[in-house]
């Protein structure tokens, strides 16, 4: 994702070096292939559902591309990371500098004197990133699973170190696996800096263990809590990982394994006797977790959830976890399965925050440096790398169903302009050619952002509700827009 | 083949919705409103709550002590008020003396986290995630009480930060509203705006049980002015006034407020704390003069509310070269309400001479604050899974609460 020098030669003509973001939006967008255009068929509700699960709410023109190629092919083409061109995308983060550092770098840079740490710089730019990827990139089932193993091995960023390490973790292990093999992804995440120091394998020393990251590496990122280990393999697993830290000076903030932290007696892990070979020890119990059938069998039922339903036909899981094992954890043969099988029996889920918000900014076309949204984020409860435990953001409708008013407040603020640095444009998307209709624009806002209009009894007291107030024809149309966004049917993907 | 879906009245079927209830205060198992009132910085409780029949308090603090309560050289607002014989309140926090001799207002002296690093950053992070050290949960103890009772209450105001962000101790519970204020809990915009898109919403969520009740909350917190609201006495005009106000005035709205976090900050004394008056002082007042207005105005309701203040530690025992005090350990409480067996100091008193200090002179810890907390969440709160709520912890009991 990084860009070329030959792309940066390509765009020296159009970019000029210290333009604000904003300014650069004409830029992006004519990269992107023009202002969305054309008249906005409405959808298949199938399609609908099938397209917000795929991406962080479905754009204009991928609407378009979905109805021209169909499900299969569209798939195909989101899992050809290679083939897709995201210029635009990395143009809008050429300035965050931290995000390509290592960890002495960004630990230097957020060190300033006597010892006082600036927390916020580093973790405020991967959220500001992470946001812009899921919002521009046109690799968006990339970027939804980048944002599932970021909840799988969920990094709390304001615990100890992690909130320089996690940018180091978010490019080394997450990002750089996603759609890979899970093997790769567990051991990535285990040698992982930022892992080791927010699950306390930083002090699991040989005679004092610490048994934390042992234990959430199998309840939590591997054989699930009923996937057959005992308390006993959890403690002969943390002995096994005793040693494995962080460096604290000379390349700070890289993994090391110490020897001299390390248990040197023989393990025992699931039934299996480990001989003693220091740091290969772990990474041999760490293979065989990867390609466990409960491990399989949990990975899998996690991605239905997520794709499907809350509640999945167990029968999808059980084909992709065959396929899990059969492929040793190869990541995009078991989305086939799952979305192939899955997405025509997909059914709805409540939007987390992250979803909300993304599928507004993304469905009306908004332009935003993805700064001030990020604080909506937080009050709706779910800011990037914020997540206190290890089990994630919950996946689960019912959780996060009791706190509208933050929605609301966004959708309000977002149509009337009112998010710094965030801009809409309801004319300019709506594009109606000076018909004046507001019943057609409403019907195409619906089409947007519900997949199709509303019937039209509903559509008609709903603008009566708002004209009845004495709204001048501009101020319903607002109101209108911020009213289908905060609606319950858009809080539903 | 298109079909006619998502419509707004048709998506949300009822079978998604979760049930929907305010469950009336203390209706199993809902118990009290607990208020957590953090003070940030480490407050100096030896000269909150004075130790003053202690010698070594008054060798260790020349300029700091606060005069004795039978000092008849100093005039009588600048001495000590004197609770039990033994210990008093600074003179700024008289305000304090109608909960305490009404009996419902006790204090847990000496008590504090077992933590030793003398960090705020990493004190008060371990006190408000309620674990030992570095390894516990990362969640908060206030979210993990939520998370761990079900009080059937899914009103968005169940648990509230004071302030722009939810305090750490409230993490790890969906939902948690930080509200800077009550006007917070409403669409900013002009009035017209606002009047279109109330219409609009109403429409919307007309079927929808959560949205007809965040549309209540907010007509209702609507009417709320927190300008021309009247108390029995006044709130101070400062931050920590105003929260005391708010939550005092969401509790008379029963909008399903279970947990009101505020913090109060400025407690970090290292240069010219004052004695008598001063900076210290000032806080001390505001402290006090918020509580006593939210206990007065509570009266009616006090048997169902529990009002708990906690710093990260506390201060040196000696005052240090710039009339200021350094970081120390042992801190204090203050537990307030209707069910406190209050007017006493609870804890074991562990003196102030050599040999009793711990560290480089500092106040021991002979109470965990973890104690006084699980009793609340226990006795008042109805939350039997406190092993859940503080996993690394055997809480002892303190009694200052009837159950």
């Amino acid at each position: 994702m990084t860009l070329s020098r030959r792309d940066f030669l390509k765009l020296g003509a159009l970019v000029s070096a210290s333009v604000a973001l904003s300014s650069c939006a004409p830029v992006y967008r004519r990269l992107e292939g023009g202002l969305p255009t054309g008249t906005l068929a409405p959808l298949d509700a199938r399609d609908f559902i099938a397209l917000n699960r795929l991406t962080f709410g479905p754009r204009v023109e991928e609407r378009a591309h979905f109805t021209e190629t169909g499900l299969e092919a569209f798939i195909e083409e989101q899992l050809d990371l290679e083939a897709i061109d995201d210029l635009s995308c990395s143009l809008r983060l050429s300035s965050f500098n931290t995000l390509g550092m290592d960890a002495n770098e960004l630990e230097g840079i957020s060190n300033g004197l006597f010892d006082n740490y600036d927390r916020e710089k580093v973790p405020n730019e991967l959220r500001q990133a992470t946001l812009l990827r899921q919002l521009y990139s046109k690799r968006q089932l990339y970027e939804v699973m980048v944002e599932f193993w970021s909840d799988h091995f969920n990094i709390f960023v304001e615990k100890g170190n992690c909130f320089y390490l996690k940018t180091v973790d978010d490019r080394e292990v997450i990002r750089k696996h996603a759609l890979g093999n899970f093997r790769d992804l567990v051991w990535a995440s285990a040698h992982s800096p930022a892992m080791l120091t927010y699950l306390d394998n930083q002090s699991n020393h040989k005679g004092t263990p610490n048994e934390n990251y042992a234990r959430e590496l199998m309840e939590l990122h591997t054989l699930s809590v009923n996937g057959g280990y005992s308390q006993q393999d959890v403690m002969e697993l943390a002995r096994c990982l005793t040693g494995w830290t962080v460096k604290d000076h000379f390349w700070l903030g890289d993994f090391v394994f110490k020897e001299d932290l390390h248990d040197t007696g023989v393990k025992n892990v699931l039934g299996r006797m480990v001989q003693p070979s220091g740091q290969r020890e772990a990474e041999d119990v760490i293979e065989q977790l990867a390609t466990h059938p409960s491990t399989a069998r949990f990975i899998t039922a996690k991605l239905t959830r997520r794709f499907i339903a809350d509640d999945p036909p167990p029968y999808i899981v059980e084909n992709a976890a065959q396929t899990f094992l059969d492929t040793n954890g190869d990541i995009k043969s078991v989305l086939r399965v799952i979305l192939l099988d899955g997405l025509p029996l997909a059914q709805p889920k409540y939007k987390r925050p992250v979803n909300f918000v993304t599928s507004a900014l993304r469905t009306l076309n908004v332009e935003t440096d993805g700064d001030a949204v990020n604080g909506h984020l937080l009050q709706m409860g779910q800011s990037y790398f914020n997540h206190p435990t290890p089990d994630g953001y919950p996946d689960y409708s019912e959780a996060w169903q009791g706190n509208l008013m933050p929605r609301w407040q966004f959708a309000f603020e977002l149509i009337r302009n009112e998010i710094k640095n965030t801009r809409n444009n309801l004319n300019e998307l709506l594009d109606v050619p000076s018909t004046g209709v507001l019943q057609d624009e409403v019907d195409a806002l619906a089409s947007l952002l519900l997949g199709a209009p509303m019937e039209r009894p509903t559509r008609d007291k709903l603008i009566d509700s708002v004209s009845s107030t004495g709204a001048t024809k501009e101020e319903s149309l607002q109101i209108l827009a911020a009213s289908l966004v905060a609606s319950p049917a858009f809080q539903w993907r | 083949m298109l079909q006619t879906l998502p419509v707004f009245h048709q998506i949300p079927s009822k079978s998604w919705m979760p049930r929907l209830a305010f469950a009336p205060h203390n209706s199993d198992p809902r118990g009290d409103t607990l208020v957590v009132i953090f003070l940030r910085g480490a407050a100096d409780v030896l000269n909150m709550v004075v130790p003053h029949g202690e010698d070594a308090y008054y060798r260790l603090r020349p300029s700091l002590g606060v005069p004795r309560p039978d000092d008849s050289k100093t005039k009588i607002d600048n001495r000590v008020v004197d609770l039990d014989g033994f210990f008093g309140f600074h003179p700024s926090m008289f305000a304090l003396t109608d909960a305490w001799t009404s009996q419902q207002l006790a204090i847990i002296h000496a008590c504090g986290a077992p933590d030793e690093s003398r960090s705020h950053f990493k004190a008060m992070e371990l006190m408000e995630r309620g674990v030992d050290d570095e390894r516990g949960p990362a969640s908060g103890w206030i979210g993990r009480h939520l998370a761990t009772l079900d009080t059937g209450n899914s009103s968005p105001l169940r648990a509230v930060g004071m302030g722009t962000l939810p305090q750490r101790s409230l993490s790890g519970s969906v939902p948690v509203s930080a509200l800077r204020s009550i006007a917070n809990f409403h669409l900013g915009g002009d009035q017209r705006a606002l009047v279109q898109m109330r219409a609009a919403l109403s429409t919307v969520y007309k079927d929808d049980v959560m949205g007809q009740e965040t549309l209540s909350i907010m007509d209702t917190l609507e009417k709320l002015d927190t300008d021309t609201y009247q108390s029995r006495m006044p709130y101070p005009d400062s931050e920590f006034g105003q929260a005391l106000k708010q939550t005092t005035m969401l509790i008379k709205a029963e909008v399903g407020l279970e947990v009101s976090a505020i913090d109060v900050g400025g407690w970090d004394t290292h240069f010219a704390q004052g004695s008598v008056n001063g900076q210290m002082p000032n806080l001390m007042q505001d402290l006090a003069d918020g509580m006593a207005a939210f206990h007065a105005d509570m009266q009616e309701r006090m048997s169902q509310i529990t009002v708990v203040t906690m710093s990260e530690f506390g201060r040196r025992a000696s005052e240090n070269g710039s009339l200021g005090t350094d970081h120390g350990h042992g801190s204090m409480m203050m537990v307030m309400g209707g069910n406190v067996q209050g007017g006493r100091v609870y804890g074991k008193w562990p003196g102030l001479e050599e040999g009793q200090l711990v560290g480089p002179g500092d106040l021991a810890a002979t109470t965990d604050y973890r104690d006084v907390l699980s009793e609340i969440l226990t006795k008042r709160l109805n939350n039997l899974a406190i092993n859940a709520v503080f996993p690394d912890h055997n809480a002892q009991p303190v009694n200052v609460l009837t159950g």
